[in-house]
């Protein structure tokens, strides 16, 4: 890298090629690498509502150096797919491209951000420190192979809810959940349906999630009535049972999730864990399920 | 001549395998993405696959799954290829069905090439 100035010009101003390319190049050596292609990561920007305009190249010259994108929904944004090329780190690049998008969310009106860092990205988490972020929990990105038997069904009422009727119940109170994880990800979310499960003992709650091709996904789910646990391993297992063939990929799952017993009882194993981080605190409307909060 | 499907997305890796691999009378075929690897899998029957856990379409555990889901494939030694931290690259290869893990980036290729024979030895 030169003396030259380093500029940060919009994201909108590449093709998604462009951008995959610069995203996978800030990638190679990265603790878990996540490469996309195009579609992935044209798929990412639009489930994400991540904003092209407000989201930043860093380049010197003709060379692209780094990128940084940015999620906007109402009172809040997201920073994601921040990189850096590898022989350049520490030169500034990631500090100029965070600072923009701080900047570029101000501009929106909007003063609260999210973000998630892998575990033990001591640089990027201690750059977000300095910038202000502070952490407010520990997810967990969670897998269950194909390759494990369909568990039998636990013996309950158990409802399958169509997309509309879904989305009716996760989208409530979902605003500071983890980005990923909100009611409107499942909105722009393709293939997305329910379960809502009544156990014997009255127990109760409900399971909406995406089923891709290959792999079930973006689980949102509530026990209404009854031990989390327990309601969760019934839900789990009606699903499970139904979708034998399907790998399940779940992404920021909060350490604290009363749930979590029966994604482990369920045959799911932890890949790797992130650190959730805020700047700024959510606005009056979507405090009513932040961390804590009663549902 | 034993038939090795690499499935990897970089392709300086892939340059260097092909290297190491046909230099010790290994075939290498070669994928570059997780639908394009299970294609490939069941059209030239490898006698091994070696798989990177990070692909750009779906990622190498998913394609794991399908290989081991698909009967025709039985058999076939999967390894993981991945530079992952042992611990986590271990609970995969279990979890996925995988018969191990070798781990990036290639350091010494003759030890590279002595762990294929020995998965291929032992299945």
């Amino acid at each position: 890298m030169t003396d030259e100035k380093i500029q940060l010009v919009p994201a909108s101003r590449f093709t998604i090629e462009q951008l995959t390319a610069i995203y996978n190049q800030t990638r190679v050596d990265y603790l878990v690498p996540m490469p996309m292609n195009a579609k992935r990561l044209g798929d990412y920007i639009a489930d994400y509502d991540v904003d092209l305009d407000h989201s930043l190249v860093a380049m010197q010259g003709d060379e692209l150096l780094g990128v940084a994108m940015l999620g906007v929904r109402p009172g809040r944004t997201w920073i994601t797919r921040l990189g850096v090329l590898p022989n350049i780190r520490r030169g500034g690049v990631g500090h100029a491209l965070m600072t923009g998008l701080i900047e570029n969310a101000a501009k929106l009106g909007r003063n609260f951000v999210m973000l998630e860092v892998i575990k033990n990205n001591v640089p990027a988490y201690q750059l977000f420190l300095k910038l202000g972020f502070r952490e407010v929990g520990e997810l967990l990105v969670l897998r269950r192979p194909p390759v494990i038997p369909p568990p039998d069904p636990v013996i309950a009422d158990a409802q399958r809810l169509e997309r509309m009727d879904a989305l009716r119940l996760a989208g409530r109170d979902r605003g500071t959940m983890p980005w990923t994880n909100q009611s409107e990800t499942l909105i722009n979310a393709q293939d997305v349906s329910g379960l809502q499960i009544t156990l014997a003992d009255d127990s109760r709650g409900w399971l909406v999630y995406q089923r891709q091709k290959f792999t079930l996904t973006r689980f949102a789910y509530k026990t209404e009535r009854g031990n989390p646990a327990t309601v969760a391993y019934a839900f789990l297992s009606h699903l499970h049972h139904q979708y034998p063939r399907l790998d399940t990929h779940l992404e920021n799952i909060q350490l604290n999730d009363p749930h979590l017993p029966a994604f482990y009882e369920m045959g799911y194993v932890e890949s790797f864990r992130r650190i959730e981080m805020w700047l700024g605190n959510p606005p009056p409307e979507l405090r009513m399920s932040a961390p804590g909060a009663l549902p | 001549m034993l038939k090795i499907l690499l499935v990897e997305d970089m392709p300086d890796t892939v340059e260097l395998v092909r290297k190491a691999l046909s230099a010790h009378g290994y075939q290498v075929v070669h994928a570059p993405d997780a639908e394009t690897g299970f294609q490939m899998a069941l059209d030239e029957r490898p006698n091994l696959i070696l798989l990177d856990l990070g692909l750009p379409d779906y990622d190498g555990q998913t394609l794991a799954g399908w290989l081991r889901a698909e009967p025709t494939l039985t058999g076939i030694p999967i390894i993981a290829f991945t530079a992952w931290p042992q611990e986590t690259a271990r609970k995969m290869v279990e979890s996925y069905g995988c018969n191990g893990y070798i781990q990036k980036p290639i350091v010494k290729v003759k030890d590279f090439v002595d762990e294929i024979n020995s998965y291929l030895k032992n299945g």
